[in-house]
């Protein structure tokens, strides 16, 4: 497959160089390269989050509990070193990825059982773990005294660092994280059957199952795949802000579904684009991250992100208009 | 009659078979209950290699039911499957694949957002388990696929935007991919065109030539006796026989399939002869059509016919409020109007039966008291306070299933649950409450059966009867010559001829009408007539010159 930059990526490209040429003709601070390592160090965490639900929307589902198994995973994971006295961070990201799988695994199977719409099963089950935490491990705040140096030490380290106009900035190694998942969730949906499998279930269920595919297989890998990278991600966003809250992260999961969709991946199934994905976090974050150059308060992060997209959905629905136009088809698809 | 049809069921099947074909699969005593209801009862059945073989009958008669054993999606109740000359009492869909057997349904099963070279690939690359994907591959299946039936097609072109030939295409290709030995294909055809007809039979008689065996179910029996070589009937889950498809001619066949004697009456407008109602001036839309001027009169049915793009349903279209004209007049009752809507349609008295009635006709989730009313809700509103009367929506519902013989037990029946023909009759009750003057029906009995078909056209007749005027458009040309009193020939978006009732009485005028639609000149069309009607006249002679 060749690397070819469609349409709707263009113009996300397009809107994003606009924005930033905006931002710095009203003020010049924004073209700096401290803006841009500050926007990959604190994007991280959804850009990996954004892999996993792309793959889930692939298949035809959607996931909103993973804001809520990031947070489990990795609470419960600091909440069982600190018990047991373990201090590295090397084993806080397996640890925390353990037990968020483990709550993706849960949601697949519920998903195919239950057959009731992903969303609501989620939306429940995003209560369920957050609830179960905070009865059954506790709702207790580590602030950066207690936790172990070498979460901060992991949060703050750098690949490089450049002098910059205002001190010494470095690259976060975050960054290495992001790169595996992209790359590998880009091996997984181009490269396997699996991956295959799972965009086709998402394009037709009944076809899928007539050609052999195992939907209930398919789904567990989903979602234990989203479940992975929230533990990831739970772990990496702990140890930037150097301290675990019982109930932060929860309630930012639907800025990551806006991104994706922003990017093109489409709600009902089967259809969606790495690239796309990236640059519809990119933009959420650089429309956050502008707001303090642009002398805006961060109430107007939510109105930009609004904007965008029901700018971007009222564009792929126009162009989906325009074809059925010129085929004179009169139906309404939900795309 | 009956009785015959009788000794036909005890017929030999057509088994000492002087070209030695193989057989493929062998269906024994095969038998299929659903509940109370016997879906099949008994069915012996052969198919063959270099054979295509035709399933007919009715809604219901068994033949899906007969596919879905065949390819282990359901479990019979009693019998034997033979399968390359292995036994087995039931068949999974995984084995029923390994086997060769391959179905290609009406909804195609393919996938909208993958390319039609990975719609192609997937189902070999997933028979093979294979692991990892590799694109080069998946291009060469797809092109060897296509290479063996002859066509060429755009790979990389997202199913999606592809048209419905294409994707039937495309499904072939999959099934021929995964190594089909016997490819069972239900309606093909149903949403083609007749050129695309034509490329798609091009295609399975390809396919017979090496060797495979080919079921086809359709319900357009022209079609079936152009193509198959073997008929078998299905009545009421029994099967009634096998015949060799030369033996068989429509009327012979439709009366195994309905096991009584169907003929299309013909229509004679008895209307008053007064001045047409509707007018269409020099009406043109640019890439669609131009000029076309009609009149139509109280009474008339007038068909259309043409080949996609000629322009006949943009038409159709346009006079619904759904395809804005360029320029042109539209004139009723000798005033102006601007038609900008369906609902500025309606308020005219002009309704449109969709082609497609499961998509765009009807709410299948719906009763047919809610579908049959939806057109006219505010008239079922009481007249104070605006509240939906829901009584007056029943009594209305009631009335129409009486009026149309529309076959349900209840009127909260759910319109998805009726046979395609009774499907129809919910959408031709929906529009008939509004009152139309002006019905304009877009290909009316597309997948019905011949029972509920000459039904239709009754309903149709009986109506123009009444002063109503059709729009009748439709790719089967015996449905047009029996229905009609004009046709209107279309081609390249513009009314090539307009042939009047005189016209239409004479029996080449098929040979005129296909003629004129492929070649749109009018000159060869009545050369070709004129031809067998000389052609008939030497034969009538040379008949009793025999005598």
């Amino acid at each position: 497959m060749s690397f070819k930059i469609a349409r709707s990526e263009g113009i996300l490209l397009a809107i994003i160089a606009a924005y930033c040429a905006a931002v710095a003709v009203i003020n010049p601070a924004f073209l700096n390269i401290d803006t841009l390592f500050d926007l990959i160090r604190t994007s991280s965490r959804d850009l990996i989050l954004v892999m996993g639900l792309l793959l889930i929307m692939l298949s035809g589902g959607i996931d909103i509990s993973f804001m809520a198994m990031a947070l489990v995973g990795s609470y419960c994971a600091t909440w069982l070193m600190m018990k047991i006295g373990w201090q590295s961070a090397a084993v806080l990201i397996p640890c925390a990825m353990l037990i968020s799988t483990i709550m993706g695994l849960c949601n697949a199977c519920l998903v195919s059982w239950l057959k009731l719409p992903a969303f609501i099963i989620t939306l429940g089950t995003m209560n369920l773990f957050h609830g179960l935490m905070a009865t059954l491990v506790g709702t207790r705040t580590f602030g950066g005294g207690i936790l172990p140096p070498s979460f901060s030490a992991f949060g703050s380290a750098t690949l490089f660092e450049i002098e910059g106009e205002y001190g010494a900035v470095g690259l976060t190694v975050s960054i290495i994280p992001v790169i595996i998942v992209v790359v590998l969730t880009w091996f997984i949906i181009y490269k396997t059957m699996l991956g295959r499998g799972i965009v086709a279930i998402g394009n037709d269920e009944n076809s899928a199952i007539r050609l052999g595919f195992k939907p209930l297989y398919l789904r567990l890998f989903a979602y234990g795949y989203i479940g992975a990278l929230a533990g990831l991600a739970g772990s990496i966003y702990i140890c930037q802000v150097n301290a675990v809250y019982p109930d932060k992260m929860i309630g930012e999961e639907l800025m990551v579904v806006a991104g994706a969709v922003i990017g093109g991946t489409s709600i009902s199934g089967g259809k969606g684009k790495i690239f796309g994905a990236i640059l519809g976090v990119i933009i959420i974050y650089l429309l956050k991250s502008t707001l303090i150059f642009l002398g805006l308060s961060a109430s107007w992060n939510n109105f930009f992100v609004g904007i965008i997209l029901v700018l971007s959905l009222s564009f792929t629905a126009w162009q989906e208009k325009v074809r059925n136009d010129r085929h004179l088809l009169f139906k309404v698809e939900s795309r | 009659m009956e009785e015959y049809a009788a000794t036909q069921l005890r017929a030999e099947p057509h088994k000492g078979d002087p070209q030695g074909l193989p057989l493929m699969v062998e269906a024994i005593d095969i038998t299929k209950t659903f509940g109370d209801f016997k879906a099949l009862d008994n069915i012996n059945l052969m198919f063959k290699g270099g054979e295509i073989h035709c399933l007919a009958g009715e809604n219901g008669s068994g033949k899906s039911t007969l596919v879905k054993v065949i390819s282990g999606i359901y479990t019979p109740d009693k019998g034997t499957i033979v399968v390359n000359g292995r036994n087995y009492s039931s068949i999974t869909p995984v084995q029923s694949m390994h086997e060769g057997i391959q179905v290609i349904y009406q909804d195609l099963s393919l996938f909208e957002h993958m390319s039609v070279a990975e719609n192609i690939a997937i189902g070999k690359l997933r028979e093979t388990n294979q692991r990892l994907v590799n694109w080069p591959q998946i291009y060469e299946i797809a092109a060897e696929q296509l290479s063996r039936i002859g066509v060429n097609l755009d790979l990389r072109q997202e199913l999606r935007e592809a048209s419905i030939s294409t994707k039937q295409l495309t499904a072939i290709c999959r099934a021929l991919a995964m190594d089909a030995k016997v490819l069972f294909m239900d309606e093909p055809t149903t949403a083609l065109t007749s050129r695309e007809v034509d490329r798609l039979l091009a295609v399975m008689s390809e396919l017979k030539k090496s060797g495979l065996a080919i079921i086809f179910i359709s319900h357009k029996l022209d079609e079936v006796f152009r193509i198959s070589d073997v008929v078998t009937v299905f009545r009421d889950g029994r099967k009634i026989g096998d015949f060799p498809s030369r033996d068989l001619n429509q009327r012979r066949l439709s009366y195994y399939m309905t096991g009584r004697e169907i003929s299309y009456p013909k229509y004679q407008r008895t209307s008053p002869d007064e001045p047409s109602f509707i007018e269409l001036k020099d009406l043109c839309k640019k890439g669609m059509y131009e000029n076309i001027s009609l009149k139509l009169r109280k009474g008339d049915i007038t068909g259309c016919i043409g080949l996609l793009g000629s322009g006949r349903t943009e038409l159709a279209l346009s006079l619904f409020g759904l395809n804005r004209p360029d320029s042109g007049q539209i004139l009723i009752d000798g005033k102006e109007v601007s038609i900008s809507s369906p609902t500025t349609a309606m308020d005219h008295g002009i309704a449109l039966l969709p082609e497609d009635r499961a998509v765009q006709g009807l709410f299948l989730e719906r009763s047919i008291a809610v579908n049959t009313t939806a057109a006219v809700i505010k008239q079922l509103c009481s007249s104070i306070l605006g509240f939906f009367d829901f009584k007056k929506e029943r009594s209305a519902a009631v009335d129409s299933i009486k009026r149309l013989k529309i076959k349900t037990t209840s009127e909260d029946k759910l319109s998805g649950e009726l046979s395609g023909g009774n499907q129809q009759k919910v959408v031709l009750a929906k529009w008939l409450l509004t009152k139309p003057r002006l019905f304009i029906m877009d290909n009316p009995t597309v997948g019905i059966d011949i029972g509920s078909k000459s039904e239709i056209y009754e309903i149709a007749q009986q109506l123009a009867h009444q002063g109503m005027a059709i729009l009748l458009l439709s790719d089967e040309l015996e449905e047009l010559t029996s229905n009609c009193n004009r046709i209107a020939v279309f081609y390249h978006g513009r009314i090539i001829k307009l042939l009047e009732e005189d016209e239409l009485k004479d029996p080449h005028t098929a040979v005129f009408i296909n003629a004129a639609i492929a070649s749109g000149d009018i000159a060869k069309a009545q050369a070709a007539a004129k031809a067998a009607r000389a052609g008939a006249a030497v034969q009538t002679s040379a008949a009793k010159e025999g005598k």
